[in-house]
């Protein structure tokens, strides 16, 4: 009887603490890996070669953000895709709410959508960005970017970098 | 100190299934006031009346669907607002991604895009959806409403009708 109070106990703590981490993942923080090339060279700047895909970075998303829904210019987001909601894509917010965002391909000025956000990725070449989606959204953000947990040569925060050349705010 | 354990013991099981009822309701299904008349009479018939905000309906919204992502038409969901990413809406799914939706105002057919859903109020004269602002997308939905569960003479299960006039599945 004494080991089956035991495993008992013990099958109480690992439900409780698999609970605690479950409920942490969905609302606070979870990691993530990131596929594909279109945020190089700040993700995977090796993704083109044959070992690429066995490197993907991993991230650490925070959720903190969606509480509030202050998302700035320059964060990394990760957002369920307008096109396919099964998929979630990450991509760099280069407009927010009210904001005017130049395009490369014209002369063109498009004013950012209340409630929407205008995504781009750091890989000016090959990405799907928002220029081809249009704008996102809010409620698709799942979460914000903050920091590389893998591999450990490129452990680190996930700096902001704003194109100031490509936005005025109203 | 029995009564000390005591109360540590409480307090264990309160946290355990505060985290327990925590994560249904995020995950699996969770109940919410119904606000405004757009989905008249399934919801909040009365409501054009005074007494009527103190009688909002309360419903059952089960999150089961998010994960398959299968919606069909005639199903009431819960989706987060394309213009204000911290409201919520509720309003009927009338055209999944390839549909062709009829308008009544012009003899225009409006094709549902990919990863998007047309929805709209039961009380077509007062509602803002698809009909004004187009196609949702899929990933702001936040879940399916099954049933009424207050005031407990509307308790009921919350049918899937559609108007056979208004789409043809392409």
């Amino acid at each position: 009887m004494a080991s089956h109070s035991f495993l008992w106990s013990f099958g109480k703590k690992v439900f409780t603490f698999g609970l605690i981490g479950l409920t942490v993942s969905d609302r606070y923080a979870s990691i993530l890996p990131v596929r594909g090339a279109s945020m190089a060279p700040t993700f995977n700047p090796r993704a083109d070669s044959f070992v690429g895909s066995l490197s993907d970075d991993y991230v650490l998303v925070e959720k903190f953000c969606l509480g509030n829904y202050k998302f700035s210019h320059g964060d990394v987001i990760v957002f369920r895709s307008p096109h396919n909601h099964k998929e979630k894509h990450v991509k760099r917010i280069i407009g927010s709410p009210g904001d005017w965002i130049g395009t490369h391909s014209s002369y063109d000025v498009v004013k950012v959508l209340d409630g929407h956000c205008r995504v781009e990725g750091d890989n000016p070449s090959s990405s799907m960005e928002s220029r081809t989606y249009g704008p996102i959204p809010l409620g698709l953000v799942q979460g914000r970017i903050t920091h590389i947990v893998w591999p450990p040569q490129r452990l680190g925060a996930v700096k902001r970098n704003i194109y100031a050349d490509r936005l005025s705010s109203s | 100190m029995a009564s000390h354990s005591f109360l540590w013991g409480f307090g264990k099981k309160f946290f355990t299934f505060g985290l327990i009822g925590l994560t249904v309701s995020d995950r699996y299904a969770s109940i919410l006031p119904v606000r405004g008349a757009s989905m008249s009479p399934t919801f909040n018939p009365g409501s054009n009346s005074f007494g009527g905000s103190l009688f909002d309906d309360y419903v059952l919204v089960e999150k089961f669907c998010l994960d398959k992502y299968k919606f069909s038409r005639g199903d009431v969901i819960v989706f987060r607002s394309p213009w204000n990413h911290k409201e919520k809406h509720v309003k009927r799914i009338i055209g999944l991604p390839g549909d062709w939706i009829g308008t009544h105002s012009s003899y225009d057919a409006v094709k549902v895009p990919d990863g998007h859903c047309w929805v709209e109020g039961d009380n077509l004269s007062s509602s803002m959806d698809s009909r004004s602002v187009g196609p949702i997308p899929l990933g702001l939905v936040q879940g399916r409403v099954t049933h009424i569960v207050w005031p407990p003479q509307r308790l009921g299960v919350v049918e899937g009708n559609i108007h056979e006039d208004r789409l043809s599945s392409s």
